[in-house]
């Protein structure tokens, strides 16, 4: 690879900030992709704010990652290393991330209340409200929900995971299906994407059209949920059609598949980007494999390079494109490891004390929250549970946590656990 | 309330000594009882052809079916039609659909299993009998031996994880006793007080030492001897606890002392992999004591699901949350239909013929005009529009199009489109954009819509007034006439386009992409 640092392909999309749309549709026709879509320069244009949540599903190490504690009894045989903000220092085994940490805030003081996987993902996920008896929204459709979807036609909450695709309407809890996560499985547009060919343009306009005057007359006097969630998925798949081009892997440059790693992660985190410049609202990604109860050292040297790599160049990337200020970016698990080492080499489940990192929309740059004690054991400052920084994310967001509220059925519930507040230092 | 409920329950069964009530007038009586907003007035003669044809045949009911059914001018007609229904061939098949969606969730299939739903369908078999069948497989008996696969598909491996015997308990609890015990496993649940630890170790007693038999080619399932009670603690309290098998609201079985190698009354053979037969079977216990009149979660399992199955809303939801914090919205009415189908000898047939009959299946689905929309609370005003399964719609598409005997080859892409995922239950109406992009776009069900030598856009094609046309396209898709306003709109469309059988195409597509189509309404 040549210099990280040095990529001429960036010089161009400097300049196409300065030269405007007209431009990004000429470098378009040299190949880059979705990236310069005319759609993409407009949604530029309106700082809508968006998300980029990053799910490592099973459980990242804080001490292979974001709180090292190289030479000490828990700390493991990974040493820590500087990192582009003096006094900050990450494990080795983010090497690229290191170099983005001034656009970094590393919260080190999670202090969470499941240590399971099968409840844990969704707890947390959830923001572990106080139980009303309602099934809360996933994060993702919660953000849809409060900034909507924007005009890009596209669904307002996309998941791009490996293995298979579909709709996860559990997602939405009381929202509603229409709130839940289209996901995107290994890549993969969904299927059934292209028009037949025996199927004109004018063809598709006048089904359209035909089937929207037989759901309208049909709604009449029934509850208008079931005919809305129809319309709605019709309306996404059509905008999906038009934009094939999201999946077309081809149009990318072999370069930057590369600066993203050639592995299911770095591509899933390209397509996040390509989404989020599409104007996509909520785009989740998601690694699996993170569970190392055995092995966990060796595990985590395999593991963190394709995370630190496509970590690294997406935060460059909307840095760069000039998005970083209005995309909130997340990068967490539903729980940490435990800092004992296990007879198997491994590390075990640990929300007592661990770690994530954020960056962009509203948050600040280049610092650490908080601190664990001398051997990563427990908190040892003011613990965050994750209702903290659901209201800390609403607040970047530009979403005042404390007075929004839902509306299920007549029932007012708070977006983030009650009893909770902002973390002030995170914010900007 | 509740009493002069009683009083009146009373006064119509005194009323009619000699003949007794049906449950159907019961059941309205409790309702209307309970009701004194306005109801949705009972639902034209078309829309309940297409939903009696969708609940007991597994499809809408072709044009001619629906046009004899309209021109029919017997005043018992409707009862009539569910008659003939319940005693067509079709039945059996809906009823086995019906009951494979819902035991298997899409985890997968197997021959051996729909041959014993089908044959069980077919026989009318009561439910506490098919339940048995289920819970304790004999693998003796040819025609029933499939019903082994309910716990075989549950017993293998995904991957590399261990075979998930949590999950298999869990289902044993949701779907046969409407109690999800999934979060009791590890401490008493956390948020329903009645379900406890000891109901998930206790179920897991009974089927824990269950494994998929290789020594057969058809599914079966061996036991391993239980020998001892179990042994579980609570996360929260540390404290060592034991039960033998149990069921939820029952007493622990007591588990018998063998010597060691005395567990078998016919030990297994290693060679031959036989697994031998058990002195004390779990599986046995289970069957005997699960599938009975006395067991309450039983018997409100199963008519809450059939209930469901016919109002689209359970008396109890979740369907698998019975507990007593989460009351039925009509208790009454719930006792009423566990009683009478215990006293009909849990006779499935039976009380879908009087669910059928009532005036609540037969509401209309939309308010009438001047009345606010239906609501989403269940109070049966108004009939709740029900989602159709990947079964009923590719059935109902061909049957529209006149090509029934394409079923096969389309089964799957349809199943693939329109089914849930695997351990997702279908109960809502959840559309996807998968689906919508199938509609749009798929080889398969584009071939629906092509003219071919007699299916239904050929038909319509060689039909010169546009205006038959559309009445003809309506009424085997929608089961219905159009309104005037539809018709002229769908005439000017046809007439206006220079191509006129692709405007044909278009209209047909529309239909079929309707939420008044993809919906039993």
């Amino acid at each position: 690879m040549t210099n990280p640092r040095c990529k001429t392909w960036e010089h161009h999309l400097s300049r196409r900030h300065l030269l405007g749309a007209a431009a990004g549709a000429t470098l378009g026709a040299a190949g880059l992709g979705g990236l310069l879509h005319p759609a993409v320069a407009g949604e530029l244009k309106q700082k809508r704010k968006q998300v980029l949540f990053i799910w490592i599903d099973g459980g990242m190490s804080q001490l292979e990652s974001w709180d090292p504690k190289p030479n000490t009894r828990f700390g493991g045989p990974f040493r820590a290393i500087s990192t582009s903000v003096p006094g900050i220092q990450l494990s080795e085994l983010l090497p690229q991330t290191a170099r983005q940490m001034h656009h970094l805030a590393v919260v080190r003081s999670l202090h969470t209340q499941d240590n399971s996987h099968s409840a844990g993902v969704a707890r947390i996920q959830r923001g572990d409200p106080k139980d009303r008896g309602v099934t809360y929204p996933y994060f993702g459709s919660a953000v849809a929900r409060l900034l909507g979807p924007g005009n890009s036609g596209l669904p307002p909450y996309v998941w791009v995971k490996p293995g298979s695709g579909g709709f996860k309407h559990q997602d939405a809890g009381f929202l509603g299906p229409q709130y839940g996560a289209l996901a995107f499985g290994d890549g993969q547009p969904p299927e059934n994407l292209v028009k037949r060919n025996a199927v004109s343009d004018q063809d598709l306009e006048d089904r359209d059209r035909l089937r929207r005057s037989l759901n309208q007359r049909y709604a009449v006097g029934r509850p208008p949920r079931n005919s809305e969630a129809n319309d709605y998925v019709f309306d996404v798949a059509q905008t999906l059609m038009q934009r094939r081009d999201l999946f077309d892997m081809e149009s990318i440059t072999a370069r930057e598949r590369d600066r993203y790693g050639r592995n299911d992660l770095g591509r899933d985190m390209l397509l996040g980007r390509r989404m989020l410049e599409a104007g996509v609202t909520f785009v989740k990604v998601n690694s699996y494999g993170w569970d190392t109860h055995g092995d966990n050292f060796n595990g985590h040297a395999s593991l963190m390079p394709k995370f630190d790599q496509a970590f690294a160049a997406v935060i460059e990337d909307l840095h760069q494109r000039g998005m970083l200020d209005d995309v909130l970016v997340i990068a967490m698990s539903e729980f940490g490891r435990t800092p004992r080492i296990n007879g198997h080499v491994g590390r075990d489940h640990w929300p007592e004390a661990w770690s994530l990192a954020m960056a962009g929309c509203g948050i600040q740059k280049g610092l650490v929250i908080g601190k664990t004690n001398d051997t990563g054991t427990f908190v040892d400052s003011e613990e965050h549970d994750i209702g903290h920084l659901f209201h800390t994310w609403f607040r970047a967001l530009g979403i005042d946590p404390v007075k929004t509220e839902y509306n299920n059925d007549g029932q007012p519930l708070p977006i983030a656990h009650d009893d909770c507040h902002v973390i002030q230092e995170a914010l900007i | 309330m509740f009493r002069s409920l009683t009083c009146l329950w009373l006064f119509l069964t005194a009323a009619t000594a000699v003949a007794e009530t049906p449950l159907h007038v019961g059941i309205d009586a409790l309702l209307e009882a309970q009701s004194d907003a306005p109801c949705s007035p009972c639902t034209d003669d078309a829309s309940f052809v297409r939903r009696v044809y969708l609940d007991f045949a597994g499809r809408i009911p072709a044009a001619n079916e629906t046009a004899a059914f309209l021109a029919d001018s017997d005043e018992h007609k409707r009862r009539q039609l569910v008659d003939s229904l319940l005693a067509s061939d079709e039945f059996p098949r809906r009823l086995q659909q019906l009951l494979h969606v819902m035991f298997m969730e899409r985890l997968g299939d197997h021959e051996d299993w729909q041959a014993f739903l089908l044959k069980a369908a077919q026989e009318n078999k009561p439910w506490d009998q098919l339940v048995r069948e289920i819970l304790n497989p004999d693998p003796e008996s040819p025609e029933t031996r499939g019903a082994a696969f309910f716990y075989t598909k549950r017993l293998e491996n995904y991957g590399q994880n261990p075979v998930d015997y949590p999950g298999l308990v869990r289902d044993v609890g949701r779907l046969f006793l409407g109690v999800d015990v999934q979060c009791a496993q590890c401490h008493d649940h956390l948020f329903v007080d009645e379900y406890k630890q000891v109901d998930f170790q206790g179920l897991f007693a009974f089927v824990g030492n269950t494994f998929i038999r290789r020594d057969v080619s058809f599914p079966a399932v061996g036991e391993n001897p239980l020998t001892a009670e179990l042994e579980f603690t609570s996360v929260f309290e540390q404290v060592p606890r034991q039960t033998g098998p149990r069921l939820p609201r029952g007493m622990s079985v007591a588990v018998p002392e063998f010597a060691k190698g005395e567990e078998y009354l016919t030990p297994p053979d290693k060679k031959n992999k036989t697994p031998g037969v058990l002195k004390f079977s779990t599986l046995k216990i289970l069957a005997e004591q699960l599938p009975r009149a006395e067991n309450e979660l039983f018997t409100n399992n199963v008519v809450n699901r059939l209930w469901w199955t016919m109002m689209g809303r359970g008396l109890v939801e979740p369907l698998d949350l019975h507990h007593v914090d989460n009351p039925p919205s009509h208790p009454e009415l719930l006792e009423l239909l566990a009683d009478e189908f215990v006293k009909h000898q849990f006779d499935i047939r039976w009380l879908l013929r009087e669910l059928a009959l009532t005036q609540t299946y037969q509401r209309g689905s939309a308010m009438p005009e001047g009345h606010a929309a239906a609501s989403t609370i269940p109070d049966y005003r108004a009939a709740v529009e029900r989602r159709l399964s990947a079964e009923q719609l590719a059935r109902s598409v061909l049957t529209a199009t006149g090509e029934l005997d394409r079923l096969e080859p389309l089964t799957a892409s349809f199943t693939a489109a329109f089914a849930n995922t695997p351990r997702d239950p279908e109960l809502e109406f959840v559309p996807s954009v998968k689906a919508a992009l199938f509609v749009m776009n798929d080889d398969a069900f584009a071939e629906c819509l092509e003219p071919r030598e007699g299916n239904l856009t050929d038909q319509l094609i060689k039909t010169p007034d546009s205006g038959k046309v559309v009445d003809q396209a309506l009424l085997a898709i929608l089961s219905r006439p159009p309104t005037s306003e539809e018709r002229d709109e769908f005439v000017e469309y046809i007439d206006g386009h220079a191509d006129r059988a692709a405007a044909i195409q278009n209209v047909v597509w529309s239909l079929f992409a309707s939420t008044e189509f993809c919906l039993n309404h």
